[in-house]
């Protein structure tokens, strides 16, 4: 369905993309739905041996095994804390799938283009980096990562 | 006409014929009075270039149509063959398999028409074959045929020479026909089946005309009919036969034409050309304007590679159908266990479920595996050849001899498994082999053989590849080895004469003196190596100094799915394949000894150096104190390992996933698995551990 609204929203010649809010620490932060393949409850995360520390694990989604990443960690924030909120959003960029931990999924929201300020990016700061602009949102800023840097990258 | 569909088709029957003609070029030169090999040849010759042309790949089918020219000529006896001119036809070979993989990667032949090769064949015509001989008279017709028609319109108008000639025959008491021939409309090489017609009509009479031309034809410019003129001293019966007998010929209509022509009667004239029209121009003039518009179209989008294809026997596939559905019938038979499940009855029939289930996974699991397996013939097939070329190029006298070309193995395999075999045949016939004079001195034949033999063992498929030649000079690799630094001469006083041969698989390392095109350059075998193992497979080699060397290839039979032994550390479970299992100990843990620092058990008189899991895959947590350790005991060549584990869990046989391309991964980790509690466990690769 977000799709097709989308698609609607083109059609009458605005640029409005959606985004699902998540909460990750005592931010929000936006992801463009366009990703987005699905959203899972927290599940038994096998732990892998030797890899880059935000990653958590390993989980089977469906016969498939699927990578899930901590964005805490990555954005240098405290380890997560798992709770009953707590969700897995499944992510498909350049096929791969990846999964994200948040800790709780707030709403979709969809955004003019006017509604979304462009940051600059300054590298000093861990977050700053995936972070692809702020949007505006009854009256609440939210945070838009920015997936595919935030997937693509690889520490070595 | 739209030939994307057929590409894929095209592409592997065309892999087909090439490699029957190179086949057969090879027994060709051995034996040049062949008749069924020169026979053989020249139908694959033909097929493929009904086909290139069937699917408009002119210089494709230029080329074999040069080489069908002189198969033609060798066949009818008018010339020899010779070393030469096989290798002229070789190379036409490569040209072709060039002219297809440009096909398989953007669906065009490329620009090169390859005219050196082409002169070439043709000078062994001009200098062996008589011109005034029959067989180019086949040749001939089509060429000298094609333009006079070419300028025609759609129609069966008959030019005069054509009338006189018909004329001529009615004198002679002789028939004239028209004939119309329907190809049957599933018929995927139409020009061939044409061809076919126009091939066995020779020696039942003469063929004047046709429409479209013999070049259109063969060209597959026509739909799915076409007509010619034929004088024949046969009756029309014979002829409708003749032409019936070519299969995919769905229909002829023949009408003789019994009143001579004359210049001045142009009401006859009139009337066949009423009588031809009838039948033919609207079919001839609808598809003209369908067929040039579809043909850019076709040529245009998607210029996408074509995909690899696996060709299944039919009877697999409706086994796994069967499967698929006895699969749902279990699936429905669980459902409603589970719904009666209140009663003692439900329980059981949920078992029996069950086991059916077990029993239709474990069928469906091997017809898959099936469906994947390939017999390595199609990858070593093409071997003969390269050793023959390398002999020419080396100038060394050699054979190859080979054996189990039916093992099979996994699709994925045989992909990869090509390029580490050719270099292993490579550096035989360069390194291996010696010169004539040498192997003449050591009393060895003068021709030097080569082997490639594949058996299946147990799970496992072996490859070794050999030669009778000099063997591995251990001391010329120990001082190569010093040479370049690679090891001290302490170390490699210590080392035993395999530690120094497996030197060999060390990266750019050659004992080539000198570097040549076929080898040398030091890139061979750690690349071999990396690619077997990369396969889940071993190397190793045996050597005996002036008497030859074989490399042993162990394969595993498929890579997806493995038995592996489940072990336990702290909360976590992984999975050790079994093929690298020896034994499981339960060792004291006052038999461990430490030797540099390293902690060791001693097995039956080896000393087996302990790895503890816990401590490699950094499992939180720390053990329980125990009286005893489970060791299980791995190995790979001859050298041993004792991984530590908590506890041992169990044999499972499991399905390798792989963990995604962003995650970084040890290259201990193999990949994972998923468990039947749907949680995922880590596979171990136990030969990085050893």
């Amino acid at each position: 369905m977000g799709e097709l609204k989308v698609i609607d929203n083109n059609e009458a010649g605005e640029t409005a993309v959606q985004y699902i809010v998540v909460k990750i620490g005592n931010e929000q932060y936006g992801i463009n739905i366009q990703y987005i393949d699905n959203i899972v409850k927290n599940q038994r995360i096998t732990r892998v041996p030797k890899t880059q520390k935000y990653y958590k694990g390993v989980i089977n989604l469906r016969g498939e095994i699927i990578p899930v990443m901590s964005i805490r960690i990555k954005l240098g924030l405290e380890a997560d804390e798992y709770t009953d909120k707590t969700r897995i959003i499944i992510i498909k960029v350049e096929n791969a799938t990846i999964g994200i931990i948040v800790d709780q999924v707030n709403e979709v929201i969809t955004l003019q283009e006017e509604d979304v300020e462009k940051v600059s990016h300054e590298k000093s700061d861990d977050a700053n980096g995936y972070i692809c602009g702020i949007g505006k949102s009854k009256g609440e800023l939210v945070s838009l990562l920015d997936i595919v840097s935030l997937i693509a990258e690889k520490e070595n | 006409m739209d030939v994307s569909q057929y590409l894929e088709i095209f592409i592997d029957e065309s892999n087909e014929h090439l490699q029957t003609l190179s086949d057969e070029l090879m027994v060709l030169e051995k034996e040049p009075e062949n008749k069924d090999t020169i026979n053989e040849i020249f139908r694959a010759a033909h097929s493929l270039k009904g086909m290139a042309g069937t699917m408009g790949y002119k210089r494709m089918q230029n080329l074999t149509h040069n080489m069908e020219n002189v198969f033609s000529e060798i066949r009818n006896d008018k010339m020899k063959v010779n070393g030469n001119l096989v290798d002229v036809l070789f190379r036409c070979l490569d040209a072709l398999e060039t002219y297809v993989d440009n096909i398989r990667n953007n669906q065009d032949e490329g620009t090169d028409d390859n005219e050196p090769i082409i002169k070439e064949l043709n000078d062994f015509l001009a200098s062996e074959g008589k011109t005034s001989g029959p067989a180019p008279q086949e040749q001939k017709s089509e060429p000298s045929e094609a333009p006079a028609d070419e300028e025609k319109s759609n129609d069966v108008a008959l030019a005069d020479f054509e009338k006189n000639a018909i004329n001529e025959a009615l004198k002679k008491n002789m028939h004239a026909y028209i004939v119309h021939v329907f190809v049957d409309t599933t018929c995927i090489l139409k020009a061939a089946r044409a061809f076919l017609v126009f091939k066995n009509l020779e020696g039942h009479g003469d063929v004047i005309k046709s429409e479209p031309s013999v070049q259109d034809i063969e060209d597959e410019k026509f739909d799915f009919d076409f007509s010619i003129v034929i004088v024949s001293e046969e009756e029309s019966g014979k002829i409708v036969n003749i032409i019936k007998n070519v299969s995919e010929i769905k229909d002829v209509q023949i009408t003789e034409i019994t009143t001579p022509f004359a210049s001045e009667e142009p009401a006859v004239v009139e009337t066949v050309k009423e009588e031809v029209k009838s039948e033919e121009t609207t079919a001839v003039e609808k598809k003209q304007p369908a067929e040039s518009k579809k043909a850019p179209a076709a040529a245009k989008p998607a210029v996408k590679p074509v995909g690899r294809s696996v060709r299944v026997d039919i009877e697999k596939l409706d086994v796994l159908m069967n499967l698929v559905s006895e699969l749902i019938i279990a699936k429905n038979g669980l459902v409603s266990a589970s719904s009666s499940e209140e009663g003692s009855s439900g329980s059981q029939s949920f078992h029996e479920q069950i086991e059916y289930l077990e029993r239709v996974t474990t069928n469906l699991h091997e017809s898959v595996m099936k469906v994947r397996m390939m017999p390595i013939e199609s990858v070593v097939s093409k071997f003969p050849r390269m050793i023959r070329d390398l002999s020419k190029k080396l100038d060394k006298k050699m054979e190859l001899y080979m054996t189990g070309e039916e093992t099979e193995l996994d699709r994925t395999v045989i992909d990869e498994i090509g390029d580490p075999l050719m270099h292993l045949l490579r550096n035989s016939a360069d390194h291996g082999l010696e010169s004539a004079e040498v192997r003449a001195e050591r009393g060895k034949p003068e021709v030097g053989s080569i082997f490639l033999n594949a058996y299946q063992d147990g799970n496992n498929v072996v490859i070794e590849v050999g030669d009778d030649g000099n063997g591995i000079d251990v001391e010329k690799v120990k001082r190569k080895a010093i040479e370049k630094g690679a090891i001290t001469e302490e170390q490699a006083a210590l080392m035993s004469e395999k530690e120094i041969v497996e030197l060999l698989f060390r990266p750019s390392f050659s004992t080539a003196d000198k570097i040549s095109d076929v080898s040398g350059r030091g890139v061979g075998l750690d690349v071999v190596k990396s690619k077997i193992e990369a396969l889940g497979g071993a190397v190793e080699v045996k050597t005996t100094y002036g008497a030859g060397s074989t490399f042993i290839i162990h394969l595993p039979l498929t890579l997806a799915i493995i038995q592996a032994l489940m072990v336990r550390l702290g909360d976590e479970k992984y999975a050790i394949s079994l093929d690298s299992i020896q034994t499981i100990e339960d060792i004291p843990v006052s038999e461990i000894k430490y030797v540099h620092a390293k902690e060791v058990i001693t097995l039956r008189g080896t000393v087996i150096p302990l790895v503890r899991l816990r401590d490699v895959l950094d499992v939180p947590g720390e053990p329980e104190e125990t009286d005893n350790i489970t060791v299980v005991i791995v190995s790979k060549g001859d050298k041993q390992a004792g991984l530590v584990v908590d506890s041992l869990i169990g044999q499972l046989e499991i399905v390798i996933k792989s963990l995604g391309k962003y995650i970084n991964i040890n290259k201990m980790i193999s990949g994972a698995t998923i468990l039947g509690d749907g949680s995922v466990a880590l596979i171990i690769d136990a030969n990085t551990l050893v």
